[in-house]
């Protein structure tokens, strides 16, 4: 049985530990620096808490990097190096040279890399994808997303709302649609996007990206961390010459449950998006049981390393676009 | 009073939708109205409309124009909207005039001026201004309930309406002229406010094979107020579905987000007789309270609710689209 490492015991840590307690491995345990945290993640999902990365790295199989993106480069060529397979917690990198160096050590030292673009995973984008891919819809001309919910609440650890370490709304959060839409129309050609990433507002984050894919077809993605705390939505709509899909997370809510509020409390960390389903479905488990999957196969994951690579290249020319206030050439794009 | 009004064309569908409001309000209001007439070139369907609305066929427009109207609607394609509106203006004290308002800004300066030239009152159809989902929105950003606003979100989908719509000389243009103008407008209205910069990504045959015009539309634009925002003009809505497109807005602010869906109060129809599912709109007919305003404009002699000046600014947004396309960068406004 495989012994897994989880580096990270935020929000993601703790998603993919309740997962891996439900496959076929060994939760060896965790390594956070700041200890206090890892002993926690180890008591409630077993394991134990590593002292060191170096500590984690001996004993593990698998290191599952759920860290804040900005040290995802680090971690992950440390555990190249020690000849770990990995699985890497969307986005790739912060930067793309750092994804292309975390790639080339991965290649170079014979290890995996399994990059965490989860929305993939969710049933309903999945379907999606599978009635795209059927020819029902004809051939794609405009997809549409929504990915929205509150601005990251501060607390002792939120490093989302810090740029530097997150890269934003659209580094952070609509990069899932990001590759999700990459997926299903193919490599983007434009982007051009509009925000407040680098406004003067400091309590929200929101964009509208607008993309032409190099076969034409257009998209729209909106990214919102400036909702009203509460509200998480995704939506998704695929229209082709010969039919359209749509998918609404507030239309669709199989449940709901709606309390008096003694005033509003801002949520810690960033909103999750969940609807009711079997373990079996449920996406986060579909996303940890693939990749031990791929593991133990050899078998190709969903989610190539380039993918989550050209997510990141794509995420970045959005962001130059919101600097320059201009269209942005994807392919030709190399920047930071 | 009896408000005298006539009809120009029935090229354009919404004239038959007019044409039931003109004969419900007439049924319903004390102000009494009477569709003297209608006049198109093409005589077999302004015939038939005009056995259909019980009332008289005119083979000329200039004949129509005779009748002393106190109003005449035109809903002739895009491009015929300055001629139709040239012969009226010095005939008829009031036009409401089909959107966009015509296909090029000269054009649309032209029937302005000529409007202005012999005192008649121009007004355009842009009917979800008067949408009561809309009106509310436009109540909720009065009062200032959102704070400062950051961005809007918009959509005005539709099916492809094909016919003289799709004909570059007709309609100036494919969905992106004609579902723009809508949207574009409510926002002018609802903050007072102009576009300063447009970027669009435009799709031309994407959804509609060989259509041989644009039938998608992406357009990203900055508003006077400082907030940005999107809007998607695609025909991206098949046969198959349920209803004929959408008008959706989403306001985002510092305080919150209102979210309207103008046309989302439906019923759910499943009948074998179609084949598909349907929905059946009972939410309240804009269209409706769109003529009744044009009856009262002409009945108080008050200036109109929608100028030509706004038909000319939301189509300067539409051409600025087509333009920024061309060059694949963001245009400035006005043009």
């Amino acid at each position: 049985m495989k012994q897994v490492g989880i580096i990270g015991a935020g929000l993601t840590g703790a998603m993919h530990a309740e997962r891996w307690t439900q496959l076929p491995v060994e939760l060896a345990g965790f390594y956070v620096r700041t200890a206090e945290r890892a002993q926690a993640a180890a008591q409630r999902y077993g394991g134990c808490a590593f002292s060191s990365l170096e500590a984690l790295l001996a004993e593990v199989d698998v290191v599952d990097v759920c860290t804040p993106t900005s040290s995802h480069k680090e971690l992950v060529l440390a555990a190249a190096a020690a000849g770990k397979d990995i699985i890497c917690e969307k986005p790739l990198a912060r930067r793309l040279g750092e994804a292309k160096e975390m790639i080339a050590a991965c290649k170079a030292a014979g290890v995996r890399l399994l990059v965490g673009h989860v929305v993939r995973f969710f049933p309903e984008y999945a379907r999606a994808k599978e009635i795209l891919d059927s020819g029902r819809l004809g051939r794609p001309g405009v997809i549409r997303t929504v990915r929205g919910g509150n601005f990251p609440a501060p607390d002792a650890h939120n490093w989302y709302a810090d740029f530097e370490q997150s890269g934003g709304v659209i580094m952070d959060m609509l990069i899932h649609d990001i590759d999700y839409v990459r997926w299903c129309f193919g490599d983007v050609a434009t982007v051009f996007a509009r925000g407040l990433t680098f406004s003067d507002v400091l309590d929200a984050d929101h964009v509208l990206l607008t993309v032409r894919f190099q076969n034409g077809a257009i998209g729209h993605l909106e990214g919102s961390w400036a909702y009203p705390p509460g509200n998480f939505r995704t939506r998704l709509e695929i229209a082709g010459d010969e039919g359209l899909l749509e998918v609404d997370s507030l239309d669709t809510l199989p449940l709901s449950v709606t309390l008096k509020q003694e005033g509003t409390e801002m949520a810690a960390g960033v909103p999750v998006p969940e609807s009711p389903m079997h373990p079996n479905d449920d996406p986060y488990y579909r996303e940890i049981a693939h990749f031990l999957a791929c593991l133990e196969s050899g078998n190709d994951s969903l989610v190539s390393p380039q993918d989550g690579l050209e997510a990141v290249r794509i995420a970045l020319a959005a962001i130059e676009s919101l600097r320059t206030g201009g269209p942005v050439d994807v392919a030709a794009f190399d920047g930071e | 009073m009896n408000v005298k009004i006539g009809m120009l064309s029935y090229a354009h569908m919404h004239a038959y939708s007019y044409a039931a409001c003109l004969k419900q309000i007439a049924d319903a209001s004390s102000v009494g109205v009477e569709l003297v007439g209608i006049a198109d070139d093409n005589p077999v369907r302004g015939q038939e409309a005009a056995s259909q609305f019980d009332t008289r066929f005119f083979l000329s427009a200039e004949t129509l124009l005779e009748q002393k109207l106190d109003g005449i609607i035109i809903c002739a394609e895009n491009a015929r909207h300055r001629p139709l509106t040239e012969m009226a203006a010095p005939r008829t004290p009031h036009i409401l005039c089909e959107k966009p308002i015509a296909t090029t800004l000269a054009d649309a300066q032209a029937m302005i001026d000529v409007c202005a030239t012999h005192g008649t009152k121009l007004q355009i159809a842009f009917p979800v201004r008067f949408s009561p989902p809309v009106q509310q929105l436009k109540a909720i950003l009065d009062e200032g309930t959102l704070g400062r606003i950051y961005s809007v979100k918009t959509t005005n989908h539709g099916r492809m309406p094909g016919g003289w719509f799709v004909d570059q000389a007709l309609a100036g243009g494919g969905a992106v002229i004609d579902h723009s103008v809508h949207v574009i407008d409510l926002l002018r209205w609802f903050w007072n406010t102009e576009i300063t910069e447009v970027y669009a990504e435009v799709g031309h045959s994407l959804l509609h094979p060989d259509l041989g015009i644009d039938d998608a539309g992406l357009l990203s634009f900055k508003l006077a107020i400082g907030a940005y925002g999107t809007l998607d003009t695609s025909w991206s809505r098949p046969e198959s579905y349920p209803t004929w497109g959408d008008v959706r807005l989403e306001v985002l602010g510092e305080r919150g987000i209102v979210r309207v869906d103008a046309f989302n109060q439906n019923l759910a129809l499943y009948s074998d007789q179609t084949g598909k599912g349907q929905w059946v709109h009972w939410g309240s007919n804009p269209d409706l309270s769109l003529i009744q305003d044009f009856v009262d404009m002409i009945a108080t002699g008050r200036e109109p609710f929608i100028t030509g000046y706004d038909g000319l600014k939301a189509l300067e947004v539409a051409l600025a689209a087509y333009r920024s396309a061309e060059r694949g960068e963001p245009v400035s406004l006005p043009l």
